[in-house]
């Protein structure tokens, strides 16, 4: 008897791991839920290219609707997955019951939401779906003031696109700086002032106190710290949880935060797999057990599961990478940056353009580039292979980064 | 609505209007005529029509180089201009690299483009 896939979720890690699997041989069936209407999309240019208005819904989709037909896809949209039975080896929709031989949760992650005063007021939003974006994308459009709350990718993306349509645009963060868990700080101050330059305002160290309102609509908000700050739409971007609730349901083991999984991207469930957002993966750039949150990390943890599932030679832990764009700054990150790494920067920021190096000895572990992509791609090779660094020349520009190593001849 | 970003000059219609392309495999043997409308880019009518061997893994931030062609039947001066980015990420592109080489999501279709035939590399990771 044919067996069958199911994956649940259908966004960048879900739909690779359909293709993938058809591409590694897998002849059963393939069934992909999704809860949302619309064809799979990318998500990161919902805060960008999309928001702004520059690329229609079509343009973002990750693949056309043919692929899944002509690639024997099920693609069962509209249909959340409501429960699992591990013990039986189904998963449950509104629709009926499905048995699976091999399941992968590709479940993803919601946007947190804050839990103070006003929070249920309307014109609060979080940002994560082309439903969310469809939303923002017109109250953007009428609105004059926007209150960010969280300096974090999303939001100093929206913070970007807002200030490029004029509008008057604060970011309130809790640290004192710009992305502090993922960024040294001479990027943090880099992207603070290239956002200031454009007429955003920052409140760091600020907590917040409360949304105002009336007539059941958002107003403004205020700090902590007492201070009150208008706005016509609040965009509340303050992380991601990962959506666990069916592999809680099934017992799975859940850990960091996500979704437990081993090398190979197997859960505790032998039959059952996790990728992307949900999945807590020992990552041995980082040295610990996490979660990433990146279009890299969900398609590759995709491929590596599906090698797994088709009996293949399974690839070695990627570098992760990750990106955003932010007005005409291409920031690109490699690897994981760490406390107690030494520091070392290429470039000059007053430029523009500069690649801050992180280094352990003369190993590279980490790279963060703004407009430098040719440093990034370098930086992924260097990382990935271990590569000993020349110090002096991976801190000259006149010299490629790639070309930068140690002389092992001397 | 769309900024065309690399200030070439194009001479556009409408999003209305379609342009035809053609995708061809390296040997030739496999030809898929798609029509998309003016402004998608090359890769994204690619992908809307599934034409297989284009991954754009990034959707179009010209950060991954998973969308590659070769312009060898394309008229050079039908195509914008190379940006840096562009350039650099064209060095990891997992297909040999030719003078001709371009990352499909940064070609936008115009009238110039009709008929125009990009040829696929045989990998793209």
């Amino acid at each position: 008897m044919s067996k069958t896939a199911i994956i649940v979720g259908a966004s960048h890690g879900g739909v690779q791991a359909a293709a993938s699997l058809r591409q590694g041989g897998w002849d059963g069936a393939i069934r992909l839920f999704s809860a949302e209407d619309a064809l799979p999309y990318h998500r990161p240019p919902l805060s960008k290219a999309f928001l702004a208005g520059e690329k229609t819904e079509d343009q973002i989709l990750l693949r056309g609707e043919a692929f899944y037909r002509d690639s024997d896809i099920d693609l069962h949209r509209g249909e959340p997955v409501l429960g699992l039975d591990a013990a039986k080896r189904e998963i449950e929709t509104a629709k009926g019951r499905y048995g699976y031989d091999t399941l992968i949760l590709a479940t993803g992650s919601r946007a947190r939401r804050l839990l103070v005063d006003g929070a249920e007021l309307d014109g609060i939003v979080t940002l994560r779906s082309l439903e969310d974006a469809r939303r923002i994308r017109p109250a953007l459009e009428q609105a004059g003031s926007l209150v960010i709350v969280g300096g974090g990718f999303i939001g100093l993306e929206i913070a970007s696109t807002a200030a490029k349509a004029g509008k008057k645009t604060t970011v309130i963060e809790a640290q004192d700086r710009l992305l502090a868990r993922a960024l040294p700080p001479v990027i943090s101050d880099f992207l603070r002032d290239y956002h200031r330059d454009k007429g955003v305002a920052f409140r760091f160290g600020a907590s917040l106190a409360a949304f105002q309102g009336a007539q059941g609509r958002a107003q403004a908000v205020t700090l902590a710290d007492g201070e009150r700050i208008a706005a016509d739409l609040i965009v509340v971007g303050v992380g991601g949880e990962a959506n666990v609730d069916l592999a809680r349901q099934a017992g799975l083991t859940i850990d960091a935060g996500g979704l437990h999984v081993d090398d190979k991207g197997r859960t505790s469930d032998p039959h059952i797999y996790a990728i992307g957002d949900v999945a807590a993966a020992h990552n041995p750039h980082a040295g610990a057990r996490l979660r990433l949150e990146s279009v890299q990390n969900a398609v590759d943890q995709a491929r590596l599961v599906a090698a797994d599932i088709c009996g293949a030679a399974t690839p070695t832990a990627p570098v992760p990478w990750f990106w955003t764009d932010q007005y005409d700054l291409k920031v690109q990150m490699a690897g994981l940056s760490r406390a107690g790494t030494t520091r070392l920067m290429r470039g000059n920021p007053d430029d523009g353009a500069f690649t801050l190096l992180e280094l352990d000895g003369d190993r590279l572990i980490a790279a963060h580039s703004v407009n430098r992509a040719a440093d990034h791609m370098a930086a992924r090779k260097l990382i990935a292979a271990a590569t000993p660094l020349a110090i002096d020349e991976a801190r000259d520009t006149t010299i490629a980064l790639a070309k930068a190593v140690a002389r092992t001849d001397a | 609505m769309f900024g065309w970003g690399t200030g070439h000059k194009l001479d556009i219609g409408g999003m209305d209007e379609k342009v035809k392309i053609v995708f061809q495999s390296v040997d030739g043997d496999r030809r898929i005529e798609v029509a998309a409308p003016a402004g998608t880019s090359v890769m994204e009518a690619a992908i809307m029509n599934n034409v297989g061997g284009i991954e754009a893994e990034c959707g179009g931030a010209c950060v991954c180089a998973t969308c590659h062609v070769y312009c060898d039947l394309v008229a050079p001066e039908s195509l914008p201009e190379q940006q840096v980015d562009e350039d650099d990420m064209l060095d990891m592109a997992a297909a040999e690299r030719r003078p001709t080489s371009r990352l499909s999501c940064q070609i936008k279709l115009n009238r110039d483009l009709e008929g125009a035939v990009f040829i696929l590399p045989e990998a793209q990771v």
